[in-house]
């Protein structure tokens, strides 16, 4: 699809004429999980099929946040006193913070971040509070891997609510070539008074979007993501905008947060966005990463191509070749066809 | 305009599946379908001949199911198809022939997973004048074949598959979508509503084989005319047993329920004000039966 549908999304084009046309759009939001994001930014007069299918994607991410606000105050319980400082991470910041990237959002687990020194003891509060390694992962060669290379332990589900948390002790993998300066981000975290727990300063809170976004994985879900960047440089204040090259630079996040600027930049016509960003990746600078990630987020012709391409850098990125081969080498022996299919239905 | 599906002309039918276009609107929902297999086409045109259909969309809609091939190979190669509602499901991929339970499976989800205005509760409702009958039972166990049998004695079909319960007043709405049979139960039905009331038998399917019993005209017709509850049944076939009918108070009923809907987490305390309010307004019992008679009997005897 057109990319021009993300400014459809957030609300700064209007849509399309025609019920099929706009039935399109909507599956394409929902699809991309961003329906819910939409809605909220969609102020318009409505058709009823229309205003139905907003309502619903308000009550769904309504479920989430719900259930997550329970979920932080039980982490938070099961840390009190310990003097732990857990900085709660993406989606579960966003609600607890209320920002605007976090309406109508889905979120279906919990992210924290401890110091490493504190994982260990994070870990066992945890698991006397109920939740337990996950059956995927239990095994000794997951534990190993995630305990060894991985910046998270293995998730934890809770034993009788099923909800997931994910511990991590930094923000990208030991492994990976790129790593920011988590301490420092870390040592300016903010208390969440309603939770008992942290989240990332604002700015900070961008940095880590735009880091996980582009120096961290393949780009999983690219639409959410660059939508919420720019729901995230929105809720900006104009001193953290102004300071955001300086800080991305003082993190060691050059080049992700320049990338994420180029992105909003290019996307949503964001100028302020594209200024900063040439401050920090020059405008000729990757531009084959830069249109493989406009390509996987449109589902174009060029995605198969451009889904490779970051495929294999997530990869590259992720760990050295010493580690990746007998890594993929393993997966591939154990992969069975149809292992993948899922075993229970979907969440609505 | 929109109109019974059989007055279209099959081409633009076919055109407008391929297209994406055609839609089928019933009680509360409207479907946009697309796929351009003409087993699909052939099981639409027979069993839902008489459902309101049109050939472009009239609103906005979240039920959006597309059928076709697993991948490129299967379009030429031991074709097969698979439902895509537009999120993951577990669905397996399918011999072509077997589009129509492709079709029926894909809509059931979407229904399931998309409806958030109405609580949907996994039952089968008919209703007559005085009020409706919601049978909720696990599968293979008996529902489809019961509710089939209420319907042949005069009842308005309501659903086969979803009780769809209004958050306001907990009264039901009706979906008529034909009744799905499987193994056993289809000669047992097929004795009771005539053989031209049911579609061609779809043999081997990962359900055993499956047929689908039609709907009446005047219950499509009436797709907008929703009832309360005066009885909510938990039937249990067993062969040999003799009939048997336990009450239930409401709060019995009310926690079988609730594991029946697909949306009662979702919707929170809505969903439990409704299913409240349908259980404390009806009676319910739960019911064991050796035959479908023993069971119409019961249920007239209970006052259905």
């Amino acid at each position: 699809m057109d990319l021009q549908v993300l400014k459809i999304i957030v609300g700064d084009k209007p849509l399309p004429e025609g019920f099929l046309r706009q039935t399109e759009v909507i599956k394409f939001a929902d699809t991309n999980h961003v329906l819910g994001q939409m809605a909220h930014q969609y102020r318009r007069e409505k058709s009823p099929g229309l205003a139905d299918a907003f309502k619903n994607a308000k009550l769904r991410s309504r479920h989430d946040h719900i259930m997550l606000h329970f979920e932080m105050e039980r982490v938070a319980r099961a840390l009190t006193n310990s003097g732990i400082k857990a900085v709660v991470l993406k989606g579960g910041a966003y609600v607890a913070r209320g920002l605007t990237a976090s309406r109508g959002r889905r979120v279906s687990d919990l992210d924290i971040l401890v110091a490493s020194d504190q994982l260990d003891v994070t870990e066992k509060l945890l698991e006397a509070a109920g939740w337990a390694t996950d059956e995927q992962t239990d095994n000794p060669y997951d534990q190993q891997y995630y305990r060894e290379h991985m910046h998270e332990l293995p998730p934890l589900r809770h034993k009788t609510r099923g909800t997931i948390v994910d511990v991590h002790h930094s923000l990208l993998p030991k492994t990976a070539r790129h790593q920011v300066n988590v301490s420092e981000m870390m040592s300016c975290a903010e208390h969440l008074d309603e939770e008992g727990l942290w989240s990332f300063q604002m700015m900070d809170i961008f940095i880590h979007s735009a880091v996980h976004a582009f120096v961290d994985g393949q780009l999983d879900v690219p639409v959410r993501t660059l939508v919420e960047l720019n729901l995230l440089f929105a809720d900006l204040s104009d001193t953290d905008r102004d300071g955001i090259v300086d800080r991305a630079k003082a993190l060691g996040a050059t080049k992700a947060v320049g990338l994420a600027l180029w992105s909003i930049g290019r996307l949503f016509a964001h100028n302020q966005a594209r200024e900063s960003s040439i401050r920090l990746v020059p405008a000729h600078r990757h531009l084959p990463l830069k249109y493989a990630l406009l390509s996987k987020a449109a589902d174009n012709a060029f995605s198969p191509m451009a889904k490779a391409f970051l495929y294999v850098r997530g990869h590259f990125l992720r760990m050295p070749f010493y580690l990746l081969v007998p890594h993929l080498v393993r997966k591939a022996v154990r992969w069975r066809p149809g292992q993948n299919l899922p075993h229970e239905l979907p969440t609505p | 305009m929109s109109a019974p599906l059989q007055q279209f002309d099959s081409k633009d039918l076919k055109q407008a599946l391929k297209a994406g276009t055609f839609t089928m609107s019933l009680g509360p929902f409207a479907h946009l379908v697309s796929g351009s297999s003409d087993a699909l086409l052939d099981f639409l045109e027979d069993t839902y001949r008489d459902y309101n259909v049109d050939l472009q969309p009239r609103d906005v809609t979240e039920i959006v199911l597309s059928l076709k091939a697993p991948n490129f190979v299967r379009r030429f190669v031991r074709r097969q198809i698979t439902p895509d509602p537009g999120f993951d499901v577990p669905a397996v991929p399918l011999p072509l022939r077997m589009a129509p339970l492709a079709f029926e499976m894909g809509l059931n989800l979407s229904v399931a997973l998309k409806c958030c205005r109405l609580m949907t509760i996994h039952a089968g409702v008919v209703a007559d004048e005085k009020g409706a009958i919601v049978m909720s039972a696990a599968s293979g166990g008996g529902k489809s074949t019961l509710t089939a049998a209420l319907m042949a004695e005069g009842y308005r079909l309501f659903s086969d598959e979803f009780a769809l319960v209004d958050l306001e007043n907990a009264s039901l709405h009706p979906y008529p979508r034909p009744i799905s049979l499987k193994q056993q139960s289809i000669p047992v039905v097929r004795d009771i509503v005539g053989s031209d009331q049911i579609s061609d038998l779809i043999t081997g399917t990962p359900k055993g084989d499956i047929a689908y019993c039609r709907v009446k005209k005047s219950d499509l017709s009436a797709d907008n005319q929703t009832s309360h509850a005066k009885l909510i049944l938990f039937p249990r076939f067993e062969e040999g047993v003799s009939p048997v009918a336990r009450m239930l108070n409401p709060a019995e009923a009310i926690m079988r329920l609730i594991p029946a809907s697909t949306n009662y987490n979702l919707l929170g305390e809505p969903a439990f004000n409704a299913v409240v309010k349908l259980a404390r307004n009806a009676r319910a019992y739960e019911i064991s039966y050796g035959s479908t008679a023993q069971s119409l009997r019961l249920i007239s005897e209970l006052g259905g």
